[in-house]
């Protein structure tokens, strides 16, 4: 790949998702791309640039900076994180609830595990205070292709063995004649998946008590961070709660959340209310 | 050091899941079909057993089932791993008294997650 190209990817990654690319990582760059290049016929990435140049096309544009984000991901990936949701952040919403409905929103969830992932343990819950509320969770990524599949709900034979037990292939899912397995209708119930692009307003998404987003911030730009924590923000419920991944901090970025006291790596959103009232 | 005990009747399965389980700090033990795997665990039970369902001699549901009735028989952590992938053949082998389950095709990173999920890493 030519410098030029390597100059133009990472620019319009820049633009488009808020993604900073290092030279060093031109590797990761021919890696993501490699598909889309193959299916447009594309001999190398100065040609796939040459032709987005030559040809200005929006939406195979956006297609590209989707194709450049991270889509690595599998069930159960931040245990530790879905486990502090389900036993002490959706509980303690719950309290606050008058009405016993609680909304998740998993952000650049990729092709859905983890969305998946939290709807077991939610509907593990039998017997616990969270059996009797309406939990709902959004699933929301750039990429089309990622949504769709998400939205399928069906995952291959390597896909469905790493992080997801056995018994719980056997309880969610059903296994079609070609070896794909497919989420049972009774997850699907809980589960939504939406296309959005986390440097854009999402007021239409709604407000949420949780918002789950891990390995999106690491890959960021400064001011995308920033842009993404805000728009996260401005749709968390006051005292609601925001996970990041297992390297990732809102602090030193935005002051909307400040660390959980009851729990590791999680923030929660200022009572501005409260922050009045103790000035 | 924990022990696992492979047990199938493809030597070439047995070299290349023992290579990965020794890299997840297990001692290696082998056998080519239940019945030799019996043997094995009545002279020391292993911490876990990959096993293979389809074998000469003792295929593996009749091994775990034997070995559930053995003394000390339901300390091992089983984990079939086999080309049985259907949903029937996998609760029969729950029934039985499997811990965990690996479809064949597998990789490394399939078998420590799911050893992972099972406590043994």
């Amino acid at each position: 790949m030519q410098e030029s190209t390597f100059n133009e990817l990472a620019d319009l990654a820049l633009r488009h998702s808020g993604q900073h690319f290092a030279p060093s990582k031109a590797y990761l760059m021919e890696a993501r791309l490699s598909s889309i290049s193959r299916r447009e016929s594309f001999a190398t990435l100065d040609d796939l640039v040459h032709c987005l140049k030559a040809r200005p096309n929006q939406r195979f544009e956006q297609e590209v900076a989707a194709a450049l984000t991270s889509k690595h991901t599998n069930f159960f990936k931040h245990r530790d994180v879905l486990d502090q949701i389900v036993n002490h952040a959706l509980p303690s919403r719950l309290k606050l609830s008058k009405n016993g409905r609680l909304r998740v929103w998993c952000a650049g969830v990729a092709s859905g595990q983890e969305a998946w992932s939290l709807a077991m343990l939610v509907n593990e819950q039998v017997g616990s205070a969270l059996s009797n509320a309406e939990i709902s969770i959004v699933g929301s990524d750039l990429s089309t292709d990622s949504i769709e599949r998400a939205e399928r709900g069906i995952y291959g034979h390597y896909e469905v063995q790493k992080g997801l037990s056995i018994h719980r292939l056997m309880t969610n899912f059903t296994r079609h004649s070609t070896g794909e397995w497919e989420i049972n209708e009774g997850l699907r119930q809980s589960v939504s998946f939406r296309r959005h692009n986390l440097l854009h307003p999402a007021q239409d998404l709604g407000a949420f008590d949780v918002i789950l987003c891990s390995n999106v911030l690491g890959g960021l730009a400064p001011q995308a961070k920033k842009d993404v924590l805000s728009t996260m923000t401005t749709q968390l419920l006051p005292n609601a709660f925001l996970f990041l991944g297992p390297d990732e901090t809102a602090e030193g970025i935005t002051d909307v959340v400040k660390p959980s006291r009851e729990m590791r790596g999680a923030f929660v959103k200022r009572d501005k209310s409260l922050d009045a009232a103790v000035a | 050091m924990k022990r696992c005990l492979i047990v199938d009747d493809s030597r070439v399965v047995r070299i290349v899941a023992g290579r990965i389980v020794k890299d997840l700090s297990f001692t290696v033990s082998e056998a080519a079909h239940g019945a030799e795997a019996l043997e094995i665990c009545r002279k020391e039970m292993p911490d876990a057993i990959l096993l293979d369902w389809n074998m000469p001699v003792m295929n593996g549901l009749d091994f775990l089932r034997a070995l559930r009735r053995e003394d000390h028989g339901k300390d091992p952590v089983v984990v079939f791993c086999t080309n049985e992938n259907d949903a029937e053949h996998i609760s029969e082998a729950i029934r039985a008294g499997a811990n965990e389950y690996i479809m064949k095709p597998f990789d490394a990173e399939i078998v420590q997650s799911k050893f992972s999920g099972v406590g043994l890493v």
